[in-house]
């Protein structure tokens, strides 16, 4: 009978399990897919600007699922209500988790309001002021002018700048997490938080690929192919990124001669040639960043739908591998026994895969109503009223003095 | 396409089937935790009708998963081993900037315990009272001895040691080296506690304030010494107490008391003729890793360096009560690894 972290049986165990996996994982997305969004918030690349409040809807979801994983961890849940009335910040790494957590929320509730205020007033309006949910989400506002929408697109970018730094932040704090115990030889190492990062922004913008394809999928919507290869190029980037850092973790933990003593023998007793090679180079290296590089290279995989989608999921999986082998592989080193410990991952009950598989349709539950609430689709956005009157005064325009003519709108605007 | 449909229902079933599950499993626990948590912050205050009650009819601690350990064993009830960390002296106590510590000669006491490894026979005395004074469930420990062998077996053709891949020469030491927690001055796994659950005593004890446990993990990772564990009856962080329910009433730890050949040595450092000061004060000392920085108050005479800082891979384990069931170490004993060599271990079957 498997017993997974539950039972401890031995004088050393692995303490953390796939749950606590799981969590990097979860919070890398988060980071990830709100990096993806920020693209157009922040950085004003028009091409993503249909896929920015479907990454807000996702991260956001995500974000709520994301603490499920380490109360699903702990032994006694219910007392973290402690860490609000007693946490024991600066000096605990965990402790920060409450804090960042949830100033991350109200960032992201913002981050919701003004990404589609505009948009559910005019709902609102064409709806004639029959829904209630649009009512509710415009929060008593009902400014659906262009300007309006200019001021929402500025504060956006102000919210969202902050918001990486804050989606950071929540990574690399969790990365200090390991990276500030030194009593593990493989987690004590300062590349820790850059190293999650990295893998955040990868796993992120792969996980936004295969979301936002299906999306258009199940819509029956044509997928915007010039988007969907942007995502690509930004995903090989960071994939190449990711081999530098990875490449940097092994010279300074593998070779004997760089590091200490007790990193380089854990490094290869179990990421190298141990229990954990196989996930360490088959999943994390091969599949993770190996698919990925090698379907850039070849033309045929990189500009086909499938091959994208071979690619994002590779990329998923190696970065659920790297998670695997920075938790679970710096456990199975022992303190003080003479050989490495060993782990078994139950299926069901606490702990296990059942409750990461869990996890995730929490987090899916909560994306699916987000997406019912919000209308993020690109063929359901309202324009301004002004927009429309400019679009049929050019129609008029251009019907009664031919194409080459400038006119004025009522909002000031120039159109030739 | 109708294939494809179904496939879809399917899918979209197990997907809600695995979140109901889930949130009804957590609501379960969450509402069974809720009543223990209350129940226990009472206990925490004194004896109560109501939690008396409550565990009359439902003697269950936060062991519901383990069905047999589920019985009335002295951890369910309110005078139970939960409520035994005690600070009757009101000893002030800190949770972060170990660097207070430093001034040690101002406070009353500073418990420290002196181990000479010269005297130490691996009877093993010490764990059996201990898990006898502290009701330490099976399979965990506060202290326990590993029988540790230095050394190797070294390839000779003349040699004693005959087996099918040559012939070997011991040349190797074995002796006996007790474990507990070392009640750092610089603890790491106090620093780490999210809660401030766990904290330093300023006389020097590392203890845990179990009704606060959120049963994280992280001390028990942040360790370098694997003193603590998850108790499995409690499910909160464990570890040794030096006693400190003895200690509060002026008696040894229970180890130092059963020890049979005055290996272990349990004083006051800040009292220049308490026994501990005069053995540090004669004899060269040392901690387990000292590179660590942790400041350990346990110390250790005639440590073999080796087993001091090398740790893991530098020696063998032997005898089975002192190894964990779940380490390849258990496979050596269990006969699927044949001898330690200078190339490393031989894998095969006995």
């Amino acid at each position: 009978m498997l017993h997974g972290s539950l039972i401890q049986s031995g004088l050393e165990n692995v303490y953390w399990g796939v749950m606590i996996v799981t969590y990097p994982y979860i919070s890398g997305l988060v980071a990830g897919s709100f990096v993806v969004s920020s693209l157009s918030h922040v950085f004003h690349q028009k091409l993503f600007d249909d896929l920015a409040p479907l990454a807000v809807l996702v991260s956001f979801a995500l974000l709520l699922a994301a603490p499920l994983t380490v109360l699903g961890d702990a032994r006694q849940p219910i007392n973290f209500w402690e860490l609000l009335t007693r946490g024991h910040w600066p000096y605990s790494p965990i402790a920060f988790f409450i804090l960042i957590w949830m100033a991350y929320i109200v960032l992201m509730l913002f981050e919701l309001y003004f990404a589609f205020r505009a948009q559910n007033v005019r709902h609102w309006v064409q709806s004639q002021g029959h829904s209630r949910l649009r009512r509710f989400l415009t929060l008593g506002s009902r400014d659906a002018s262009l300007a309006g929408e200019k001021r929402d697109k500025r504060i956006l970018m102000i919210l969202s700048a902050m918001g990486i730094l804050m989606a950071f932040l929540f990574h690399g704090y969790i990365g200090f997490i390991f990276g500030s115990t030194k009593a593990r030889p493989l987690w004590a190492t300062p590349l820790m938080p850059v190293l999650f990062i990295v893998s955040a922004m990868v796993s992120g913008i792969a996980l936004m690929w295969v979301v936002y394809v299906l999306v258009m999928r199940f819509s029956h919507r044509p997928v915007h192919r010039a988007l969907a290869d942007g995502l690509l190029r930004y995903l090989v980037l960071f994939v190449l990124l990711d081999l530098y850092m990875d490449a940097v973790d092994f010279l300074t933990s593998a070779i004997p001669a760089y590091t200490q003593g007790p990193t380089s023998q854990g490094f290869q007793r179990i990421l190298m040639t141990g229990p954990n090679s196989g996930i360490y180079f088959g999943l994390q290296l091969g599949v993770g960043l190996g698919v990925p590089l090698i379907g850039w290279i070849i033309p045929q995989i990189r500009r086909s739908l499938a091959g994208g989608a071979l690619m994002s999921l590779a990329v998923l999986i190696g970065v659920f591998a790297m998670r695997w082998d920075v938790v679970i592989a710096g456990q199975e080193q022992s303190k003080i026994s003479s050989n490495l410990v060993t782990v078994q991952i139950p299926w069901t009950g606490f702990d296990s895969v059942q409750t990461v598989i869990g996890v995730f349709a929490v987090a899916f539950v909560v994306f699916m109503v987000l997406a019912w609430a919000f209308p993020w689709q690109s063929w359901n956005q309202i324009p301004a009223m002004e927009h429309r009157e400019e679009r049929e005064g050019q129609i008029l325009s251009q019907s009664a003095q031919g194409t080459n003519s400038t006119i004025t709108t009522k909002g000031g605007h120039v159109l030739s | 396409m109708a294939r494809r449909h179904i496939l879809r229902q399917m899918a979209i079933a197990a997907i809600s089937f695995s979140a109901a599950e889930t949130l009804l499993q957590s609501a379960a626990r969450a509402k069974s935790l809720t009543v223990l948590a209350a129940a226990r912050r009472k206990q925490w205050t004194g004896e109560n009708a109501a939690v008396m009650q409550y565990y009359r009819t439902k003697p269950k601690w936060a062991s519901w998963t383990v069905p047999q350990l589920n019985v009335r064993d002295g951890w369910s009830e309110p005078s139970g081993w939960m409520s035994k960390i005690e600070n009757s002296r009101k000893v002030p106590y800190i949770h972060d900037n170990f660097n207070r510590l430093l001034p040690v000669t101002k406070l009353p006491h500073h418990w420290v315990m002196v181990i000479d490894l010269r005297r130490c026979i691996g009877c093993q005395a010490c764990v059996v009272s201990c898990k006898s004074e502290n009701n330490v469930p099976v399979g965990v420990y506060r202290t326990w001895v590993q029988v540790v062998e230095t050394g190797a077996m070294e390839p000779d053709a003349q040699g004693t040691v005959v087996t099918d891949r040559g012939t070997f020469t011991p040349n190797v030491k074995r002796f006996s080296l007790p474990r507990l927690c070392n009640h750092c001055d610089a603890p790491p796994c106090v620093e780490v506690c999210p809660v401030k659950a766990t904290f330093k005593r300023e006389d020097g004890l590392v203890l845990i304030d179990y009704p606060k446990c959120l049963g994280c993990g992280y001390c028990i990772n942040a360790c370098p010494y694997d003193a603590r564990f998850f108790n499995p009856i409690q499910q909160t962080a464990d570890k040794c107490t030096f006693c400190v329910q003895r200690l509060d009433r002026g008696l040894l730890p229970a180890c130092v008391t059963s020890c049979v050949g005055r290996a272990r040595i349990f004083g006051d450092l800040n009292d220049p003729n308490s026994e501990v000061s005069r053995l540090i004060a004669r004899y060269p000392t040392t901690h387990l890793k000292t590179t660590m920085g942790t400041k350990p108050q346990v110390f250790y005479i005639d440590l073999d360096g080796v087993v001091a800082e090398d740790g893991a891979d530098a020696f063998n384990t032997l005898y089975p009560y002192a190894v964990g069931t779940n380490t390849e170490e258990y496979d050596d004993l269990t006969g699927k690894v044949l001898l330690q060599t200078p190339m490393g271990k031989e894998r095969g079957t006995r």
